[in-house]
């Protein structure tokens, strides 16, 4: 919690006889995060692969371009294939499906290629039929030059009339004229001239013989003989596809498996003898290492933990309890945290729901979210992501419950009781009398909700301060000071405006009596408003603090811990609103539902009423409330403290999916 | 009601739904940045959603100002 799993600098050594077995064990405990070697010297070189690493490359390589032939990328097997049984029959496997595979896939390229060619040909053909030529004589005289093609209007009369000695062929195409035009050689430029102004186009034709109309039942029937042929072709691909898929699948995973061990080498240092294989380790795993190696390599091979260097960066692998693990979701779309900083997926597991909870505020939207998020958990357990996000909406929707039922005593958007500013409100309590009364009521109660926000803004954003002083402290006590001074002054202005609404809510009074009960009471009037004279010393001290831990230019960013806390407000303002838009629906709406008399219409009104508060309310305002709930994390909680950039810890493992490497 | 009371509320009005627009107006263009960059680099979603919702601080502004004259 709050810090990622601790890690310990460590090489593994051993005897250049033991690399294999050595980098096997790493892969299979998965803990060792490698550092790749690149600096070569006289001493230390980098790797050389594993022996099998080109043959198991070739082979990987030949099923890759088969899953591909077969057209299986997506192939997912029902069952894992134990991989001594892969290994047993790999080999023989290979040689036959291999032959196999290709040849007939290569004989369906071919076949595909004859009868795409030759549908060609029938295209070109087809027009020309009803002419009565055979194909050969269009072409290859000495003074005649011909033109076959297509023309959008008919160029009969032109051509006759300009090029007396011609002969036009035409005939009536779908949307215009098939013509064929033969002209003495010398007439040639004037023919295109014509049939340019019809907008000729040429149809090349296949070399060919024969009467355009035989030819073209001789392809068609070629064709039918291919297509034959083509499916006798792909029902074999099938019959391989269906026997083998899963083999190959699971094959392609061992052996990419196998390359990946047998390329580790190219990561590491070797010298003649021996090897050196330099990363991370969690600290807590180390032990297990070592009793790993000595059972494995009998003593050949061994772990050494070095102390870390001043500028070494550990990789992250953020440590939560379960619970806060899909809050992590978050993290990952901002960036990892340092190692050496705080994670704070803890606090956003804490915030999130509570902030979100907030703004929804409604037992009835609250166990529709916790429900949507159990079903997306449990439609999409095959992604990790969706499972986390899913865990988020089922804890934002449970807190938006118990506000809605113990704080704001309202279920989709109406009210347990009739507000007493309102006693004509529509309220459940028509229907059934729930002996729960608001604590605070949204729509009213204003001021009271906005004081709220601004102590969770004001507690959120010391947290804030309070985590990038233990994020500096360590390496710069400059900006761990101002760490301080920021916080100073945040409590200053809170002071101040907590001063200047007095007791007006239940919430300043209460934070008045308690948190600064402590301060002293004495006040001066500034134009008008009450100024606390401790806020004015505490707010004074902070800025005074700030320059000289900073620098003068950061004085410029004063005014911006004003606007942060002010931003806060938007948990008063998305709580309000929604509430005042589920109340416009419902006061449009519901009068027509129970009073318009005729049932047509109250079903239409019932069915508006549904809509509008299912998309407005409910998905709308969840979603914006969601977003506010992560924003006011992301930028203001944030920014006070959280750097990123951390590399994430992956160590040497591998996942297989459909293998299993013991029986 | 008097006439001051009713040049409040107008005045609250004006402050959310001007607010509203120079956010409108910020925030178009920041998404719009936002989209493409998180189009060729899926990490840098959570980037651009941070300067996308930064805008929005105007409008809070704007609700509390008007929230300060409709309760005053």
């Amino acid at each position: 919690m709050l810090r990622p799993e601790e890690m310990t600098r460590s090489v593994v050594v051993g005897s250049i006889d033991s690399l294999s077995v050595t980098i096997e064990c790493l892969y299979e405990l998965g803990v060792l995060h490698l550092i790749d070697f690149t600096a070569q010297d006289q001493d230390f070189r980098i790797g050389q692969p594993l022996p099998q690493a080109s043959d198991a490359s070739q082979k990987l390589l030949k099923l890759r371009s088969m899953i591909r032939s077969l057209d299986i990328e997506k192939h997912k097997p029902a069952d894992k294939m134990p991989v001594k049984d892969i290994k047993r029959r790999l080999e023989q496997a290979l040689v036959t499906l291999d032959q196999n595979v290709s040849s007939k896939s290569e004989a369906r390229q071919k076949i595909q290629t004859l009868i795409r060619e030759k549908e060609a040909d029938i295209r070109a053909l087809e027009p020309i039929a009803s002419f009565g030529i055979p194909v050969e004589n269009y072409e290859g005289f000495d003074n005649i030059t011909s033109f076959v093609g297509v023309c959008k209007r008919d160029p009969t009369a032109a051509i006759a009339s300009k090029i007396p000695e011609s002969e036009t062929l035409i005939a009536a195409g779908k949307s215009d004229a098939i013509v064929a035009v033969f002209v003495r050689n010398e007439d040639r430029a004037e023919a295109v001239r014509i049939l340019s102004e019809h907008e000729f186009q040429e149809i090349k034709l296949p070399k060919l013989k024969g009467d355009p109309s035989a030819l073209l039942d001789r392809l068609r029937a070629e064709i039918k003989g291919l297509e034959a042929d083509l499916a006798r072709t792909v029902k074999d691909i099938e019959a391989i596809r269906k026997k083998f898929a899963d083999f190959i699948v699971s094959s392609e995973e061992d052996l990419s498996i196998e390359v990946l061990k047998a390329e580790t080498p190219l990561r590491i240092a070797t010298t003649a003898n021996s090897f050196v294989i330099d990363g991370w380790i969690p600290t807590a795993r180390v032990q297990e290492i070592q009793t790993a190696l000595d059972t494995l390599c009998c003593g050949l091979a061994f772990v050494e933990t070095i102390p870390p260097e001043k500028d070494d960066e550990p990789p992250v692998e953020l440590k939560n309890p379960r619970p806060v693990k899909p809050f992590e979701f978050f993290m990952n779309l901002v960036s990892t945290p340092k190692y050496d900083e705080i994670d704070p997926t803890l606090i956003l597991f804490i915030t999130f729901p509570l902030f979100f909870g907030f703004m929804v505020g409604d037992l009835g939207f609250g166990v529709g979210l916790a429900l949507l998020g159990a079903l997306i958990r449990w439609k999409f357990k095959a992604y990790p992501d969706a499972v986390k996000l899913g865990s988020i909406i089922v804890a934002g929707g449970v807190i938006a419950s118990v506000f809605g039922l113990i704080v704001f005593a309202e279920a989709f958007g109406i009210p347990f009781h009739p507000p007493e500013e309102s006693p004509d409100e529509y309220s459940w309590a028509s229907v059934v009398d729930i002996p729960i009364h608001p604590m605070l009521e949204k729509m009213y109660d204003i001021k009271e909700m906005l004081a709220i926000s601004f102590v969770a803004g004001w507690i959120h954003l010391s947290l804030g301060f309070a985590f990038g002083f233990i994020n500096h402290v360590h390496h710069s006590k400059k900006h761990a000071i101002a760490k301080v001074a920021w916080f100073v002054l945040l409590l200053g202005l809170f002071e101040e405006m907590m001063f200047f609404v007095g007791d007006a809510t239940a919430t300043s009074g209460f934070v008045n009596s308690t948190v600064f009960a402590i301060f002293p009471d004495a006040a001066f009037s500034f134009s008008g408003i009450g100024v606390s004279i401790s806020a004015v010393v505490l707010m004074v001290v902070g800025v005074a603090l700030l320059p000289l831990t900073e620098g003068p230019l950061v004085l410029t960013e004063v005014i911006g811990v004003f606007t942060n806390l002010i931003s806060y407000a938007r948990l008063a303002a998305l709580a309000i609103g929604k509430g005042g838009m589920a109340f416009a629906f419902n006061t449009m709406l519901l009068p027509t539902v129970f009073e318009s008399g005729n049932i047509l219409i109250s079903a239409l009104a019932l069915v508006g009423l549904v809509v509008s508060q299912l998309f407005f309310v409910f998905f709308l305002g969840s979603l914006s409330a969601g977003i506010q709930a992560i924003r006011l994390n992301y930028v203001e909680f944030f920014i006070k403290f959280f750097e990123g950039g951390g590399t994430d810890f992956s160590p040497l493992k591998y996942e297989r999916k459909y293998s299993v490497a013991k029986e | 009601m008097d006439i001051g009371t009713g040049l409040a509320l107008v005045g609250a009005g004006i402050a959310v739904g001007v607010a509203g627009l120079g956010t409108g107006l910020a925030q178009g263009q920041v998404g719009a940045a936002a989209v493409g960059a998180t189009a060729e680099d899926p990490k840098m979603f959570g980037k651009g959603l941070i300067l996308m919702v930064l805008p929005e601080t105007i409008v809070i502004f704007g609700f509390v100002v008007a929230i300060l004259l409709w309760i005053s």
